[in-house]
């Protein structure tokens, strides 16, 4: 079984995800794919989907069913980005912190969902010192769904997940992969670990 | 009907080519795959926006040429790899120095090469320089209007190497600015997309 993961930005030759994910891509875990080259038949024998920052999400509609198949068998979909055109109806057009101030980027670990269990959300905060990367607003979460981590006073629901009552599971992070924050390689690794492993089924 | 913007569907292209703030100067939107039914010859500009995946326009290489030499004007922003799709450029791609301003006294050296352009009447060297992802090696005779700190251009018109005109920059504003980052990419959007409008854009009546 295999994880479908979108490369939608532009790369020659193409490759997907850097070293973060080659392992899991030479293993067969994760099953790469072009945007363009995406057909429903991908869907049909993922066991969960992977999405990025980069993802047309005009193009992305067309796959509404899929998707939804997807997450009805019980599938799940790491949702990173700024979702500007919902596929669901449950999810809501992402909301921008309006003239962030840097206390309004500290993060707060609300649930140890197991992606991010026992990690430090501090080590994301920043990049050299420089908070803002991870996040800068939220994706409203449905009915429902968890808050994993927040940002700031505000409670900012920058990351969640959603067992979707219908079937399946979203997480979400409403900023670029979140795998690719801060400045420690081996908690990277991690993250991308465990997201694969998450999508996978085998990290409950 | 005078500027169409290329329309990938990232949130980002979203925000920037469909939110309130720079809808306006965009007349209409077309995706990539809908370029052949679009005729580009009707358009004075055809802009092309930061991260457009250049294997979504190389099908079009010869359709933009075409309407390049028939004096059609394209604007490519950063990040593009325009030089796929678009003739006679030539790039070099840079490690991105996200950390420059960290650095005591920094300066990331980017400096307006003609003062005396319409350009720069709108924006200002702070507006340009956010960061760097490589530079060109452009044709003898192009005007260079924005430099690294090596001198070497970050954008720059080039009227020679077929009938029309071509914008080029390795800077990218909208990718940026549509991810609500970056205060100095909306700045250089606000100067540069009126610049486009009054000095590209013949049927403009801003």
């Amino acid at each position: 079984m295999t994880v479908l993961m979108i490369q939608s930005h532009y790369q020659a030759p193409f490759t997907m995800g850097g070293a973060l994910f080659s392992r899991h891509i030479e293993a067969g875990t994760v099953c790469p794919v072009r945007e363009m080259a995406l057909t429903e038949a991908h869907f049909a024998t993922a066991t969960g989907l992977i999405t990025s920052t980069h993802l047309d999400q005009i193009g992305f509609q067309r796959f509404h069913g899929a998707v939804k198949a997807l997450l009805d068998r019980g599938g799940r979909w790491i949702l990173n980005g700024h979702i500007l055109r919902p596929i669901l109806p449950e999810l809501s057009v992402f909301q921008p912190i309006a003239m962030p101030k840097r206390a309004d980027f500290e993060q707060i670990r609300l649930y140890d969902h197991p992606v991010f269990a026992g990690l430090d959300q501090k080590a994301l905060e920043t990049n050299r010192g420089v908070a803002g990367f991870y996040g800068r607003g939220h994706n409203p979460p449905p009915e429902g769904a968890r808050v994993i981590n927040a940002l700031g006073a505000a409670r900012t629901p920058v990351d969640w997940v959603w067992a979707r009552p219908q079937g399946g599971e979203v997480l979400c992070h409403a900023g670029n992969e979140f795998w690719a924050c801060g400045d420690d390689a081996a908690l990277k690794q991690e993250l991308a670990d465990r997201a694969v492993a998450w999508v996978n089924g085998e990290l409950n | 009907m005078s500027v169409l913007a290329i329309h990938p569907g990232a949130a980002y292209h979203i925000e920037s080519l469909e939110g309130p703030r720079y809808a306006g100067y965009f007349d209409r939107l077309v995706r990539p795959e809908d370029l052949a039914t679009v005729d580009l010859a009707t358009f004075d500009v055809v802009f092309v926006p930061c991260r457009t995946p250049a294997d979504r326009m190389i099908e079009h290489k010869e359709r933009l040429r075409a309407y390049l030499d028939q004096g059609g004007t394209i604007i490519a922003t950063g990040e593009t790899a325009c030089e796929a799709f678009l003739p006679g450029i030539r790039f070099t791609p840079q490690p991105t120095n996200w950390w420059w301003w960290l650095e005591p006294g920094a300066d990331l050296g980017v400096r307006i090469a003609s003062p005396g352009h319409s350009l720069f009447s709108h924006i200002g060297e702070g507006d340009i320089t956010w960061h760097l992802h490589g530079w060109f090696d452009p044709p003898d005779g192009v005007e260079v209007l924005a430099v690294n700190g090596e001198g070497r251009p970050i954008l720059y018109i080039d009227e020679v190497t077929t009938g029309g005109r071509m914008v080029i920059t390795s800077l990218d504003p909208m990718f940026h600015h549509g991810s609500h980052f970056m205060p100095a990419t909306t700045r250089f959007l606000d100067g540069f997309l009126p610049w486009m409008r009054e000095t590209l854009d013949k049927g403009a009546s801003a």
